[in-house]
């Protein structure tokens, strides 16, 4: 009856097709692509179903026969069990996490540390550690969000809340130091997708009070959720980064600690099998020291560094020199005049993704010494608004941009510890004016100072929340570790 | 508490830190960092990126929900849908496999058809459709598979449904979609930033996430690249792009769209017979081709006391190799259990993973007598590789058997019948004889179905009559 049925609709079927071929005609002639990605995304937006040829269709009818079948019988596994009770529970209708900045909205749990993680790392504004990765932005969302999820009895207070965050910070760290190639600033994969969901599936692992199995296991699921190339830094999609580094730890300690299983060997180095050692080329893993009265975090040896304005790290040591250079440059000729100028030579470290001589979006702008040598220049300083479309695209930016060019000094390593910033104004007098900046305001050797940190706190804050709300919550993170109930902390927000 | 692993360790001090080991200086860095953290994620909610995935993540207390193959009684979004009908696909490692290897069509499938009912309201897709977006996912998956001599081996590194099956995932979405060039560039874009996961979680319980977060985070991609998302346009090309996953990686161009080329036409894929890693299903046909020699054709038992020592050759492959596996997930990774199964039992099947199976004592001590050995000639490839089974008996008597080509592999395709068969077999377990007989009629006539809904209806085990009067309107 089924098939009789479907017999009669090829009729009204082979009248569409028609329709089919002819707007095909037209996709037909098209321009030859100039890369690999474009052929491909031009390939899933051309193609027609008169391209399918009838072995093509055959077989993979036959696949989609196999796949559903193999599925429903597999709806019968433990594992399965515990994913859907797992989503089923994610969507209760209770949205009970806090946004940033929207008071009238609640997310679901891994939703709501989705999206602040995204806010976080949305400017590329947050904090910055050595070895390199922005540390807070895939623990803080999670942990926010886990405490409004947990029932009223069961509320972690302020000090287990700042434990659970100092758990995360550390496993990123004690993780970095397994490989050589994370001292230096990224090629591969960006680090807040690696280091940073197994952070956070540590944190949140504490702060449910996972059994030690239960830990292990959220580090072997978090390792099935990490990696993310660096190829997308300096676009758009860089901050997903963030928000799934904080959502996909947080799942996977919420998997374990449903009783998802995974590798119980996830750190340790097996040839022929890679575990969290396949984000790497070079990885010697070593233990860590289990705490019985003392624990050195990492935290305590090494600070981190906050920014001033929001763009990659890099940028900083080239604004301070350009603005020290810029001085010199007033002293000299009375004012900042660019037609004195004849060419602006920067000495940063080897790093591809940050050097762009002219950027066209925010997002390039962050990730581009040449754009924020030359803003620092211009304007005396760098702030929020260097980075809108209108002063992105300033003829008088782009006339400086143009006289700019970039050297990579043997001495200067692209390494957050050690690299420097040198801005060199070549005059059309023959003068030579150098700035040169080996420590940025900032940094974990120059740390800002608490006014400093407050008035970027204030200030950000302002754009989304009023006054009261504010000094509430600077009051509430001061005294964090004599809070009761830690998720009065996420209801502020 | 000593811990033999370094991740044990780990797990150790996870758990064994508490609030006295914080000092007053790690107290005040991390505060520090909480509310700059704070500032920073506040200010960062005016973006416009932070705009869609809010957006996007409302999305999720909507009604549009998508069935849960098996299930009548609840539905979910169609994220959650795509992730737990993908999960099932590959909770017993009984799904197809391609070559160069991955598992093509579990990370592709889920995400189509739960995205097909998340339209159903507003415009009908059909079988075609359906068709065509899924081919579009499984050829993006062997296409990325061949830009590098790493893939052509039996994997090392990262799971490749994980890597090509997120990106694969992705397009198909794309497809379906609709989208146009720029967005289906930024959707390729963002799933490579959800791709990529490690081989040690093979052989455990979390592998199946593997299958269901392709599925489900390359139609999240698309979602996003839907609403305006954009990432790197030349993520393909580039080694800090998709080449991040490989140590040599040389993208090309595909073919022009005129008489376009499908790789699904030149490679088929194999399809499994039993629940387990595909290379054990060499070892299995020729474990029986030396069972047969030992007994004959009866239904005799192995001479197990005779049995002095197994033989199996088979390639290095590292996460296959479990001489005493103890759970269903390392059973079903484990050349030596196979081996011995198929000898004890005669054929293998998704009953030979059970635990009382797997813990048989005539298994245990078969298992005890039997060792690996990896031959240069035998390639780690399911393009090349072989196997061969010897049984040496205390007398001094050996039987041997090779397989190298099994039955279901791409050179010796599974016939209609025995294909239909593996799927009545297993969708019987949950859906009633009308449905399973509806899911076989609708697919085998995919290209003429004008609305695809009717193949989800039949997956929730909705009643078959109710069905049919649907059908009678179209």
């Amino acid at each position: 009856m089924v098939y009789l049925t479907l017999q009669k609709s090829q009729k009204i079927l082979a009248s569409s097709r028609q329709v089919h071929k002819t707007a095909t005609h037209v996709v037909a002639s098209s321009a030859p692509e100039e890369t690999v990605t474009s052929s491909f995304a031009s390939f899933i937006h051309g193609v027609q179903p008169k391209h399918l040829s009838k072995a093509v269709c055959h077989r993979s009818k036959r696949m989609i026969l196999d796949s559903i079948g193999v599925g429903l019988v597999g709806s019968r596994t433990h594992v399965f069990n515990i994913a859907l009770q797992y989503c089923r529970e994610l969507y209760s209708s209770a949205a009970v996490s806090s946004v940033y900045g929207k008071p009238g909205i609640k997310l679901s749990p891994t939703l709501a540390a989705f999206t602040n993680g995204v806010a976080t790392h949305s400017m590329d504004f947050d904090d910055t550690w050595h070895p390199a990765t922005h540390p807070s932005g895939a623990v803080l969302p999670a942990l926010l969000a886990a405490s409004q999820m947990l029932p009223p009895s069961t509320k972690p207070n302020g000090l287990d809340f700042l434990l659970a965050f100092n758990v995360g910070l550390e496993v990123q760290g004690r993780l970095m130091h397994f490989s050589s190639e994370a001292h230096n600033i990224p090629k591969r994969f960006h680090p807040p997708s690696v280091v940073g969901t197994m952070g956070s599936a540590a944190a949140t692992a504490k702060l449910l009070s996972l059994s030690t199995a239960q830990c292990t296991h959220a580090l072997g699921i978090a390792a099935s959720f990490a990696g993310a190339p660096m190829a997308n830094a300096a676009t758009q999609a860089k901050p997903l980064h963030m928000g799934n580094a904080t959502r996909l730890g947080f799942e996977a300690a919420l998997l374990a600690a449903r009783g998802m299983e995974a590798s119980p060997f996830i750190l340790d180095s097996i040839p022929g099998c890679s575990g969290f050692s396949a984000f790497y080329s070079v990885y010697e893993p070593k233990p860590l020291a289990v705490p019985s009265d003392h624990h050195e975090f990492l935290l305590e040896k090494q600070d981190i560094a906050f920014k001033r304005f929001p763009a990659h790290l890099g940028m900083h040591w080239v604004v301070d020199a350009a603005l020290s250079v810029r001085n010199l440059f007033i002293n000299y000729a009375g004012c900042f005049s660019s037609s004195l100028i004849r060419t602006i030579v920067l000495k940063v470290p080897v790093s591809k993704y940050i050097n762009r001589p002219s950027p066209s979006s925010e997002h390039e702008a962050r990730h581009s010494f040449q754009f924020n040598a030359c803003v620092a220049l211009l304007d005396g300083e760098v702030s929020l608004s260097s980075f809108t479309e209108n002063s992105i695209h300033r003829q008088e930016l782009r006339e400086l941009l143009d006289k700019v060019v970039v050297e990579h000094p043997e001495d200067n390593v692209a390494n957050f510890d050690k690299m420097y910033g040198e801005v060199a104004l070549l005059l059309h007098s023959g003068d030579v004016l150098t700035g040169k900046c080996d420590t940025f305001y900032g940094h974990w050797r120059n740390p800002l100072s608490r006014e400093s940190l407050l008035k970027k706190f204030r200030s950000n804050a302002s754009y989304v929340l009023s006054d009261e709300k504010i000094e509430a919550i600077i009051a509430t993170v001061d005294n964090l570790e004599n809070l009761s109930d830690s998720s009065q902390l996420a209801c502020t927000l | 508490m000593w811990a033999k692993t370094i991740t044990g360790n780990f797990a150790n001090v996870i758990h064994g830190l508490n609030v006295n080991h914080l000092t007053d200086q790690v107290i005040q860095r991390s505060k520090r960092m909480i509310l700059d953290t704070l500032g920073v994620g506040l200010l960062g909610t005016s973006t416009e990126i932070c705009h869609k995935v809010m957006q996007y993540s409302k999305i999720y207390s909507s009604d549009t929900s998508s069935t849960i193959w098996g299930h009548l009684d609840f539905r979910l979004p169609p994220l959650y849908a795509a992730f737990v009908n993908g999960v099932a696909v590959h909770s017993m490692d009984f799904d197809d496999t391609w070559h160069p290897a991955t598992h093509p069509s579990g990370a592709v499938l889920p995400s189509v058809i739960a995205l097909s009912e998340a339209f159903s309201q507003k415009k009908k897709i059909s079988g075609l459709d359906l068709l065509l977006a899924f081919n579009v996912g499984i050829e993006v998956q062997g296409r990325l598979l061949r830009f590098s001599s790493e893939a052509r081996n039996i994997p090392k590194r990262f799971h490749p449904p994980t890597v090509v099956g997120t990106m694969g995932s992705a397009a198909a979405c794309a497809k379906l979609l609709a989208l146009d060039q720029l967005k289906c560039k930024n959707a390729l874009a963002v799933a490579a930033s959800y791709a990529g996961a490690p081989l040690a979680n093979a052989a455990t319980q979390t592998k199946p996430l593997h299958v269901g977060n392709a599925a489900k985070h390359g139609l999240e991609a698309a979602c996003l690249a839907s609403l305006g998302v954009q990432g790197n346009r030349q993520i393909l090309d580039m080694e800090s792009g998709m080449g991040a996953f490989y140590s040599d990686y040389n993208p090309q161009s595909l073919p022009t769209l005129q008489s376009y080329p499908w790789l699904l036409d030149q490679q088929d894929v194999a399809i499994k017979r039993f629940p387990a890693h595909l290379g054990t299903h060499w070892v299995a046909d020729a474990a029986s081709l030396v069972r047969r020699k030992l007994v004959g054709h009866g239904n005799n038992l192995l001479p197990l006391d005779q049995i002095e020592k197994v033989v199996v050759k088979v390639p290095e492959v590292r996460y296959v190799n479990r001489p005493a596996p103890t759970s269903e997930h390392e059973a079903r990774h484990s050349f030596q259990f196979v081996a011995c199964s198929a000898l004890l039992d005669g054929c293998m099947s998704v009953e030979s993973f059970a635990s009382e199976h797997i813990h048989r004592a005539a298994l245990r001590e078969l298992l005890r007598k039997t060792r690996l050995e990896h031959p240069a000639d035998n390639e780690p490839s399911f393009e090349d590789l072989y196997c061969e089974v010897s049984v040496t008996l205390e007398d001094g008597c050996a039987f041997s058997g090779r397989c190298d080509t099994f039955y279901g592999h791409w050179r010796k395709p599974l016939r209609k019948e025995d294909l239909e068969k593996k799927f009545q077999s297993n969708a019987s377990q949950v859906l009633s004889a009308e449905a399973v007989e509806g899911i076989i009629e609708t697919v085998y006539n995919l290209e003429k179905v004008e609305d695809c809904s009717v193949l989800s209806t039949f997956l929730s085990g909705q009643s078959a009559r109710a069905l049919s009067e649907k059908l009678h309107l179209l």
